[in-house]
């Protein structure tokens, strides 16, 4: 039959061609801005995303999301299962570099006014990842079940009870009852383990996506240069191997540890979070609760939509340059300052 | 009797409207019993007395923690009295327990510090500690739970 024959050539061809678009449309070149190191460092926590995802399943195969358990499952993998130790301790650092990449990637976006137009969704979709990833750290943290863990669970859920209209039942679905209980666990684990992953990895690839529709800010002097593939990708191998010997470094100067088992009728002494955490921490320790729950929001939500605001505010004149450095480095002093103070505490 | 505005493209989205919105109505309603599902039912409260004991067989200016039922109370006597706290911390609900050489309630996680009346005088939380209802019925003490 020579014309299913000649059909099927058809397809071929268009797939062919299919296939070169997307070649063509990744191997667009790269500006030459991005082989200056502050360029690329969203691509650090995407490969540290890489990692949390591989030694998180790793974990789930011996961590046990129920209150009596949990604890001594921790320990269990730290102490017994081989390697355990290793793999806990490349997720546990693999969170605090993201975490901590994130935040140099935000400060060189918000410096270089990046998310200027048509780069507005880059930012958006790029802010809600980092509330996401705190979200995530949040509920990691949770199911370690120690003291501090217990108590933080206790902490963050009332104070989103303490929103209006959506608190309560947002603490009776977190909490699953009245009172952090075995339910509550359960609920963090789930959210760690399968809603928030997925809806992190879904938002990442968004904005990896958004990214490269709409191509890269422009810098002025920054042309046309090195390709995708092989040069970039290149580059980002040496990155992600680069990042995995640190972490592994890291894990064995500072192998993981364990804090007292949760506690229910004692707060621990210090019920310090962990470091990323420590801002908002001091924040609500030093200001009466709502003050705190709405500066907190106000501030999450004006860093949302701060590409809108820099928009009008330049429109009207403003010197956006000048009050971008200002804003970051007062933001950056006073995280700097309440993190400083946390340890004093 | 007259239909004026018999047209079809007007018939035809009355008809969607009406069927898009049970359609939105249906789903809503859907939703909101999987969230139903998701959050426990409460039970009824009702109180309940619990003894707690002979008033002078309980410490002079010392609060002693318990729980009873699921909740977890501090019970102080003083001179003026036998009072009974939740040792749930108002701000966000941390446990405070008594400092007994500053007589006051602290809590930890925020530094919270509550006097002796359980009134909120430094840290973060908004007001006083929670009561319960102390009966003192010929000497014998007890606290009114509601469970
Ligand atoms: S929970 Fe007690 S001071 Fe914050």
């Amino acid at each position: 039959m020579p014309s299913a024959h000649s059909d099927t050539d058809l397809v071929k061809v268009d797939q062919d061609r299919n296939s070169q678009r997307w070649i063509a449309y990744i191997q667009k070149d790269l500006p030459e801005h991005l082989d200056w190191w502050p360029y690329t460092l969203g691509a650090i926590p995407l490969t540290l995303l890489g990692f949390l995802i591989v030694t998180g399943l790793l974990l789930t195969f011996y961590y046990v999301p129920s209150p009596g358990k949990a604890y001594e499952s921790v320990e269990f993998i730290t102490e017994e299962v081989y390697l355990g130790w290793f793999v806990r301790g490349v997720h546990k650092f693999s969170v605090d570099l993201m975490i901590l990449f994130l935040l140099f990637h935000v400060i060189r976006v918000f410096l270089t006014r990046a998310y200027r137009t048509p780069g507005e969704w880059k930012w958006v979709t790029g802010a809600i990842v980092l509330f996401v990833t705190f979200a995530m750290g949040f509920t990691g943290y949770s199911l370690i079940f120690d003291n501090v863990s217990y108590w933080g669970m206790t902490v963050v859920t009332n104070m989103l009870g303490a929103l209006p209209i959506v608190g309560t039942p947002l603490l009776y679905l977190l909490r699953g009852g009245e009172e952090v209980s075995d339910n509550t666990l359960l609920r963090l684990y789930d959210l760690h383990t399968k809603l928030l992953p997925v809806l992190l990895v879904v938002l990442v690839g968004g904005h990896v996506l958004v990214v490269r529709l709409i191509g890269f800010a422009d810098v002025a002097g920054s042309r046309q240069s090195h390709p995708f593939y092989p040069v970039h990708t290149l580059l980002m191998g040496a990155v992600a191997v680069g990042m995995l010997l640190l972490i592994v470094d890291l894990v064995m100067i500072f192998p993981p540890t364990l804090g007292p088992p949760a506690d229910l009728q004692e707060v621990a002494a210090d019920v310090s979070p962990p470091w990323y955490f420590s801002a908002p921490f001091m924040v609500i320790s030093l200001l009466p609760g709502p003050v705190a729950l709405w500066g907190l929001l106000g501030g999450a939500l004006l860093f949302v939509v701060y590409p809108f605001i820099d928009r009008e505010l330049a429109r009207r004149g403003w010197p956006m340059g000048v009050i971008n450095a200002t804003v970051g480095t007062i933001a950056i002093g006073a995280l700097v300052i309440l993190m400083y103070l946390d340890t004093q505490m | 009797m007259a239909i004026i505005h018999d047209d079809p493209g007007r018939r035809r989205f009355l008809s969607q409207a009406v069927m898009g919105f049970g359609l939105l109505f249906g789903m809503g309603l859907l939703g909101l019993r999987f969230v139903q599902f998701l959050v426990p039912t409460g039970t009824t409260k009702r109180n309940v007395p619990v003894l707690l004991g002979v008033e002078q067989s309980l410490p002079l200016n010392d609060a002693i923690t318990m729980e009873l039922g699921n909740h977890k109370l501090l019970v102080l006597r003083t001179n003026e009295g036998v009072a009974a706290f939740s040792r749930r911390c108002t701000d966000l609900g941390c446990l405070v327990s008594w400092d007994k050489r500053r007589e006051q309630f602290i809590c930890p996680c925020h530094q919270g510090i509550y006097d002796k009346q359980g009134r909120n005088i430094a840290g973060p939380p908004p007001r006083p500690l929670d009561r319960y209802e102390v009966v003192n019925r010929a000497g014998q003490v007890y606290v009114n739970l509601a469970t």
